[in-house]
């Protein structure tokens, strides 16, 4: 069965931005029959999605093995509520093929506000969303991935298979294995459950103390992170389809580097895709032109966690400029203060260029690793000033571990120094200094995961010395939400208990809970209640012996890294990057840099 | 200068103005046709379209003018590289930017499913007072040119431009009165009170 376009055209004709629902991308997937279906789902809007680099390697890995691959995306909730009211089941945009007839929904969690829409999604497409109800191999293998699967505890009732790790190819692993099997079999699963990077939620039990913590994980199963050695050589979509409506990024992404050298301690991105692998400048040089040629794109984003710290750098900008055709830009949209270099910035329209030195005071940067100094900033600026910049945005975190009001006031000397540096010379333009400060959320597999997260209050209170010493011309702040960043902290840290939260909170109408106009506080509020879960549990600063509801998963990194680490960050002692010097993180064995290759 | 007239058909229906500009620019950069720039701070390529059709609606007749020196198959190598609801259907090379967005003043849609009517009845109506999107009362029959049945098929024309009805909007009022439900609305011609270039 096809979903036909005229069969819907009432509802496309009324909702907002009918081309996210219609497919015909060019460049998108054409299959004809294949064994094995695949449904790469991301649990968000179209423009958001496709805007994921991620999404479409996945993909790409299993259109390389011969199966089929294609796109759903969460439909904003006026087109969600009309195919609902309607009896049509989601689709996939290129196919138009219900959900619900594809081998395997694979969900991308980019971060934990988007749980709901994966309910939402499986809910518009008519597919039970408790795993327990699904039983009898009726439906699709429902599978998650991405950043968040390393804590996917809260999902843990609704899903059957977890991806950890790199996607390039544990997903299509599976994909094999389900075809071998003959379905969603008990074979299938306790033969995918002993694949690196993939975790099975039925196989395995959690047991709870008395004092209500978890006192033992039973499975016969250690789920462990997926890790691809050589990215050089790993899957690469070398054309990607060209989204209907502009999109968040519109522009050809190429993926440098895998992983972070410096081990910010806040920073979950920075441990959890560790070890760093780095792509070729040729290798990327082939990519970026063969993107810029099937897309008609005019910017390439070169990606990673940290590209100012790729070391061919320079020689990677100086082939792309060589190679790729004329008026194509480069964007470089990850750069760290102390990589900041005139020559890089040169290319972009000079509007605004961002920083993010995440503390103010240099102790509490020494606390979380942030190895930058106030000097390395302000140079940094100047330099951005020079080359035509006019405007900086400062990224700043607030409720950070051992944090005082004088290391958020520290943050004034920063802009005024910034402000200063600006003076210095005269400048056509009035600077404009935006300073945006979120709220600290600790997550798993850092040095910071047994940390308290700031209640309310606290939060409220830091929120007004910020406004107290900020209040200056040409300078705006903004901060996060406190409802929105606990919500992400709970369900951070989470536990297999939360899945009945998250469920009544949809029952309760929440979804898109990211989109600050859609989330709904109150809602979210009765669903706790009604579950009798005081979300303050999560929060809590955990015990040393506590066991950690994601300690199971071994994502390659030692426990004692992280408790030497989080001695550090109270010391005030900088740990520094992997560049320097191997911290000993347990991923020695295969990683470049502590091999040598920086 | 290079003009032509296109399609937006497949699911393109639904690309807003914006969105279907985007695409005509990437798959003039896909098909290596160089287009002029602005000279301004933010360039942006030198591409004009006709006015803006309603989203939803199909047509056969679209048209754009492009400031370029290419001088290859123009339509050849365009719709190897255009989605696939962009097609284009003819072209021809320009002296001047032919304006569509002021030249093209009627054009001439079908559409199928409204109950039929006596179209003579219609048009010797004096006036025809609808609200429309904005929920303001407008007389529409200046604004209407044309209406005749070609088989179970309903041909009408209507003004564009400054002057214009959208076309799902006439059809609305036709089923409000005679009964049925439009569909497959198609834009099959545009009007031009000058030369048509192409």
């Amino acid at each position: 069965m096809t979903i036909d376009l005229e069969q819907i055209k009432d509802i496309l004709s009324r909702v907002e931005k009918p081309a996210r629902y219609t497919g015909g991308e060019y460049g998108e997937v054409k299959c004809q029959s294949s064994p094995f279906y695949f449904c790469m789902a991301f649990p968000d809007l179209y423009e958001v999605g496709m805007s994921n680099l991620g999404i479409k390697i996945v993909a790409e890995s299993f259109l390389r093995r011969g199966y089929a691959a294609d796109y759903c995306f969460a439909p904003y909730t006026d087109f969600g509520d009309a195919i609902k009211k309607a009896g049509v089941p989601l689709y996939s945009l290129a196919l138009k093929k219900p959900l619900k007839e594809f081998d395997m929904i694979g969900f991308s969690l980019q971060f934990e506000l988007c749980y709901t829409n994966l309910l939402y999604m499986l809910d518009l497409a008519g597919i039970p969303l408790r795993r327990a109800d699904r039983a009898g191999g009726k439906y699709p293998v429902i599978a998650i991935g991405g950043p968040c699967t390393v804590n996917p505890e809260p999902l843990a009732d609704f899903v059957d298979i977890v991806f950890i790790g790199d996607g390039e190819s544990a997903d299509a692993d599976v994909a094999a294995l389900y075809l071998e099997c003959g379905g969603a079999t008990d074979e299938f699963y306790r033969r995918a459950a002993q694949l690196d990077g993939v975790y099975v939620p039925a196989l395995m039990e959690v047991r709870y103390g008395e004092d209500g913590h978890i006192c033992a994980f039973e499975s016969q199963f250690r789920p462990r992170r997926a890790i691809i050695s050589d990215l050089d050589g790993a899957v690469f979509p070398a054309a990607q389809p060209v989204p209907n409506c502009e999109s968040v990024f519109d522009r050809s992404i190429i993926e440098v580097m895998r992983g972070c050298y410096r081990g910010c301690r806040f920073c979950q991105a920075g441990f959890i895709y560790r070890p760093v692998r780095q792509r070729k400048v040729d290798t990327l040089t082939k990519q970026a032109c063969s993107l810029i040629a099937s897309t008609g794109y005019d910017e390439v984003s070169l990606n990673s966690l940290s590209t100012g710290d790729y070391p061919h750098l320079r020689e990677l900008i100086r082939s792309l400029k060589a190679t790729l055709p004329e008026g194509v830009t480069l964007a470089l949209p990850s750069l760290r203060v102390d990589s900041f270099d005139s020559d890089f910035a040169q290319d972009a329209r000079k509007i605004s260029l961002t920083f993010a030195p995440e503390a103010g005071s240099q102790r509490l940067r020494d606390v979380i690793n942030k190895d930058v100094t106030e000097d390395e900033i302000i140079s940094a600026a100047e330099s951005a000033f020079d080359i035509g910049y006019s405007a900086v945005k400062l990224y700043f975190m607030l409720g950070l571990p051992t944090e005082t009001d004088e290391d958020l006031r520290a943050i004034r000397r920063i802009v005024d120094l910034i402000k200063s540096a600006y003076g210095r010379k005269k400048r056509a333009k009035a600077l404009r200094v935006s300073v945006s400060v979120s709220t600290f959320i600790p997550k798993p597999f850092t040095p910071f995961q047994w940390e308290k997260q700031c209640g309310e209050e606290e939060v409220e209170a830091k929120q007004k010395v910020l406004r107290d010493c900020l209040y200056i011309k040409g300078v705006t702040l903004s901060w996060s939400d406190y409802f929105t960043s606990r919500l992400e902290g709970v369900f951070a840290r989470g536990d297999r208990k939360l899945g009945a939260v998250l469920q009544r909170a949809y029952e309760l109408g929440c979804r898109f809970d990211g989109w600050t106009k859609d989330l709904n506080k109150q809602a979210w509020a009765q669903a706790f209640d009604d579950c009798g879960i005081d979300p303050a549990i999560y929060t809590r600063e955990r015990g040393a012996s506590e066991i950690l509801p994601w300690e199971f998963i071994d994502v390659g990194i030692t426990k004692n890294f992280f408790e030497r680490e989080r001695q550090n960050a109270y010391a005030g002692i900088v740990t520094g990057s992997c560049k320097a010097g191997c911290a000993g993180c347990g991923l020695q064995k295969i990683c470049p840099a502590a091999k040598g290759d920086r | 200068m290079i003009a032509f007239k296109y399609t937006k058909t497949d699911g393109a229906e639904y690309l807003s103005h914006l969105d279907l500009l985007r695409h005509i620019y990437r798959t003039l950069r896909r098909a290596c046709i160089p287009v002029n720039y602005s000279g301004g701070f933010h360039k942006h390529p030198r591409i004009f379209l006709n006015n803006p059709l309603g989203t939803g609606i199909k047509s056969a007749a679209e048209y754009a003018a492009v400031e370029s020196g290419f001088d290859g198959d123009f339509m050849e190598e365009f719709n190897k590289f255009s989605p696939s609801g962009v097609k284009c259907l003819k072209w021809a090379h320009t002296d001047k930017n032919p304006n569509y967005a002021n030249c093209i003043v009627k054009c001439t849609y079908s559409a199928q499913g409204i109950n039929k009517f006596d179209a003579r009845e219609l048009l010797e109506k004096e006036s025809i007072r609808i609200c429309d999107l904005r929920g303001r009362e407008v007389d529409i029959r200046p604004r209407i040119y044309a209406v005749e049945w070609q088989g179970d098929k309903l041909l009408f024309t209507l003004g564009c431009g400054e002057n214009n009805l959208r076309p799902d909007l006439f059809c609305d009022y036709l089923c409000s009165l005679y009964g049925g439900n439009a569909r497959g609305i198609l834009k099959t011609a545009s009007i031009m009170s000058g030369d048509e270039f192409v």
